[in-house]
């Protein structure tokens, strides 16, 4: 049986890194949020100091998930 | 337009819009070519300096009693970064010691980020070369501004955590060193990787017009409707980019280990 040739494979499998990146970043995001939701559900009285934490860990999650981005399209250049 | 002899090519379209030239188009005039020294964003970071200087310089009126207009906002963002951010990260003296660095960094980033959602204007903190030293400023203080506070064998202390098995110290401490690093690296890409995608994606899609005419208003009203959710991100990455930045030096002045 003849091998099957995918043309421009390194960039096919780019992408598909590039999508995984993205559902990092929606699956961590929406759990620190749910997370966060549940707090302020049962104190409202802490929802201040509850969302300055879901800030800080929200953009820590989504700085892995861009710094990913950022390497995919690199090595799309390359 | 596009013709035989320059096709329209949409890569080239999107990479010409975001990235430093030394050309200003302005509408209905001639195209302003930059001097050698003067890059496109580097003009768009002196027009920042200058129009920040005249609004804390000429338009706040610092013998007002009781502040008002654009006065009591300036006051409101100074207050909300110092009581918010600065003090409980950094506690009390250090808190409003650093405050006005935060301050400079808020409406010096947010500044830039609103210039670069005007048409006329480009945005230059998509440049990694505006990003990257803010990061290094954040890097010095951390790493610096520790060493003064603490001492330097303090400083060497706060990576070894008290309490803790020497054979997992083993794997700590490398890992605290790189994560000072790798802290400093995210706080760069974070803010310059939000404000390229977020025009990489307009350009994007109003590139599709050139290439399919009257077919792609869906994607005209796509453009506008990410430019509005664009200034929601500007704000958000302004303020993440101060947090973030109080949180991490407060880590290195104050080890909590």
């Amino acid at each position: 049986m003849q091998p099957i040739e995918i043309a421009h494979l390194g960039r096919v499998l780019v992408g598909i890194g590039f999508g995984l990146c993205a559902v990092g970043a929606g699956i961590g995001v929406g759990q620190i949020v749910a997370a966060a939701l549940n707090g302020i559900a049962r104190q409202p009285e802490q929802a201040g100091k509850i969302q300055t934490v879901m800030f800080i860990g929200a953009a820590l999650v989504e700085g892995v998930a861009l710094l990913c981005a950022v390497f995919c399209f690199l090595a799309l250049q390359s | 337009m596009s013709d035989s002899a320059h096709p329209f090519q949409l890569d080239q379209y999107i990479l010409h819009h975001v990235m430093d030239s030394h050309e200003w188009h302005l509408p209905f005039m001639p195209v302003i070519h930059l001097p050698s020294f003067l890059s496109l964003h580097a003009l768009m970071v002196i027009i920042c300096a200058v129009m920040l200087l005249v609004l804390f310089c000429v338009i706040y009126r610092k013998n007002d009693r009781v502040p008002t207009g654009v006065t009591n906002l300036l006051e409101t963002f100074v207050q909300f970064i110092r009581d918010e951010i600065a003090v409980p990260s950094l506690g009390e003296e250090d808190g409003v010691k650093l405050t006005p660095l935060f301050c400079t960094f808020f409406f010096f980033i947010l500044g830039l980020n609103l210039l670069g959602q005007i048409p006329v204007f480009a945005t230059a903190t998509a440049n990694i070369g505006v990003t990257a030293p803010l990061a290094l400023i954040v890097f010095a203080l951390m790493t610096g501004g520790a060493i003064r506070k603490n001492g330097l064998m303090g400083f060497v202390k706060a990576f070894v955590p008290s309490g803790v098995p020497w054979p997992v110290l083993l794997l700590i401490i490398p890992l605290e060193i790189l994560g000072v690093f790798i802290k400093t690296f995210a706080l760069m890409v974070r803010l310059f990787a939000n404000m390229l995608a977020g025009h990489m994606v307009i350009f994007a899609l109003l590139g599709l017009v050139v290439l399919f005419g009257v077919w792609a208003l869906p994607a005209v009203i796509l453009a506008v409707g990410i430019s509005l959710l664009e200034v929601l991100v500007v704000f958000l990455q302004a303020y993440i980019f101060v947090l973030l930045s109080a949180v991490f030096i407060g880590q290195m002045y104050h080890p909590e280990h």
